[in-house]
């Protein structure tokens, strides 16, 4: 019964890990940007949420709504004015890199300054636990939270495989020609890839404001996060990064049998070492993306 | 006044030390860590296990923070660097969360949160250097040291091919140079001399605890570097001194909650990583955007 549990948690978990992860992935593949200051979408994302619905008693769909506009509106910001700058002079991975992981510290301590450095959490009658089973307890808010990453793979899937739009992000990493030939320009494509992907976080960082709590520093855990997620499930897979997501939940949750809840992070470490030492290419990467 | 510059030096001194072995990965090779601290709290409790436990002097304390410091850091760089630079930053991330876990949860080592309390003066070849102005001077030779074993380093074949693996990892390996041997040994000199401003770090405070290792501290090491300037001897120790003297400079801005001061120099870090990114990549220090490029077309 413990172990159910700790895999119903597991998926929860997985759940909201891979919709961050996915957003990660979907914009390095279309950009070949390391976007490391993803985490700071979901933490701007999930603290606008707290903010409008547990502050000022705003209704959970406008609070969304707000939180989906925040995290597009941060990454178009970021692509227009971090990365289009410095990739106009030379397109290293360092620059790249720690500039954005400038802008996710400027972001982090923003945080903390405005909203306070304690641990914040959005409570609904939803987040309360009910026993479904003999000492099997779900809360109606992780199984929502399940369901709403399946609809969103699901959307996502679609978006990138049939719509005019996915395709030409899709094919952006491969060839900016091939873009044109949709009729877009690859800057635009560009720019969609950093809204899609920042706009994928809000579930998940809705529903870990709603169970686990936000922080300020929750913006660099998710980064570990989906750094990981991404290097087990192949670098540039969107798919990769969803089974990898789910994985990482599951093992840290199933984990918690034998260890205590601080080694959350040395779980993802774990597994992130095991692939790069066994698996380097990950799930669904070609043996091409690692050298 | 006398006492508190000799500490800030000191506190300078460690700094510059870690400044300037993380630019040996960060600008030379294109290695780019999280971790640094890690290898400098590696150092600051083997050292002060030494000398608490068996008595260590100075130089035998470092020395074994060193080798423990090097062996960590092939751990990490052995399976994370064969593969591509994103793989040694998620490792490297991952490692600095890790390893502040073990050093909160060994307790029986590291002293768990609490930390290790009344390491024993500094002393070396049987001399007492515990006092502040001859402890000045050890920090500061060690830093001159170290900087004479980078020069060096950096200018001999090794140094050269770590810059080539820079600018151009596949033409590097085409030319015959084991990309993956030499990236690695770079890695285990970085870590071990930053594993000797662990040991400074620990004898001079004689207390330490988990929190001079969180991943703020990497953070502020990686921006000394960066706003110094990468791969230039001097620029690392420039960033050290920019970077430790804005505490102090902060003080003086009126109405400044003290609780916030923390928050504001991470956001300056922050904010001048990014300005300098885009308008000027090689740092204060740097000989302009070219001494940078890393071949990517």
């Amino acid at each position: 019964m413990v172990f159910l549990q700790l895999f119903l948690n597991g998926l929860q978990l997985g759940a909201i890990y891979a919709l961050t992860a996915v957003g990660f992935s979907l914009i390095f593949g279309s950009t070949k940007i390391f976007h490391v200051a993803h985490g700071s979408a979901f933490a701007i994302s999930g603290y606008i949420y707290w903010w409008l619905a547990s502050k000022l008693n705003v209704p959970w769909p406008l609070a969304t709504l707000a939180a989906v506009i925040a995290a597009a509106v941060f990454g178009l910001l970021m692509e227009r004015f971090i990365y289009r700058p410095i990739q106009r002079h030379e397109a290293s991975f360092f620059t790249v890199f720690i500039a954005a992981f400038g802008v996710s510290l400027v972001i982090q301590n923003l945080i903390g300054t405005v909203a306070g450095r304690g641990m914040e959490t959005v409570t609904t009658p939803l987040s309360r636990s009910v026993e479904i089973m003999d000492g099997l307890f779900v809360a109606p808010v992780s199984a929502i939270s399940i369901g709403v990453a399946i609809l969103v793979f699901a959307a996502l899937s679609y978006f990138l495989e049939r719509t005019h739009v996915g395709i030409a992000m899709r094919a952006l990493s491969q060839n900016p020609d091939l873009v044109r030939v949709f009729g877009l320009d690859p800057g635009r494509v560009a720019q969609y890839a950093f809204v899609v992907g920042s706009a994928v976080v809000v579930p998940g960082a809705i529903f870990t404001a709603m169970t686990a709590g936000l922080n300020p520093a929750i913006g660099t855990h998710v980064m570990l996060v989906s750094l990981a997620a991404t290097i087990v499930g192949g670098i540039g897979s969107v798919r990769g990064a969803a089974a990898g997501g789910m994985l990482l939940g599951l093992a840290e949750n199933l984990a918690y049998w034998k260890l205590d809840p601080q080694w959350s992070e040395a779980v993802t470490f774990v597994v992130l070492f095991a692939f790069i030492i066994f698996r380097p290419s990950g799930f669904f990467g070609s043996p091409t993306t690692a050298k | 006044m006398f006492t508190y510059i000799v500490s800030l030096a000191t506190l300078i001194g460690i700094n510059a030390i870690l400044a300037v072995t993380l630019n040996f990965i960060l600008g030379y090779a294109g290695i780019f860590s999280l971790a640094h601290a890690i290898f400098f709290g590696i150092g600051a409790y083997t050292a002060a296990v030494a000398a608490m436990k068996f008595g260590a002097d100075f130089a035998v304390a470092t020395a074994a923070g060193m080798v423990i410091s090097g062996v960590v850091s092939l751990a990490l760089a052995l399976p994370a660097l064969r593969v591509r630079g994103e793989y040694f930053v998620a490792a490297s991330l991952g490692l600095q969360m890790l390893a502040l876990t073990v050093f909160s949860e060994w307790k029986s080592v590291t002293g768990g949160i609490g930390g290790l309390i009344g390491i024993p003066p500094a002393r070396l070849f049987g001399f007492d250097v515990s006092d502040p102005v001859l402890f000045l001077g050890l920090t500061l030779a060690c830093l001159a040291v170290i900087l004479l074993v980078i020069r060096a380093l950096v200018r001999s074949s090794f140094g050269r091919s770590l810059r080539a693996i820079r600018d151009d990892e596949t033409a590097a390996s085409a030319l015959g140079k084991n990309v993956a041997l030499l990236k690695t040994l770079a890695v285990m000199v970085s870590s071990a001399f930053a594993a000797v401003a662990g040991s400074l770090f620990s004898f001079y405070l004689s207390f330490i605890n988990v929190e001079s290792f969180v991943l703020e501290v990497s953070v502020q090491i990686i921006a000394m570097v960066i706003i110094g300037g990468t791969a230039t001897l001097v620029g690392p120790v420039i960033g050290a001194v920019i970077v430790l003297l804005l505490p102090a400079l902060l003080t003086y801005i009126p109405y400044l909650p003290p609780t916030e001061i923390g928050s504001i120099q991470q956001m300056i870090y922050g904010l001048a990583m990014v300005l300098l990114m885009i308008f000027r990549p090689s740092g204060l220090w740097g000989y302009g955007s070219d001494t940078q490029k890393q071949g990517e077309p």
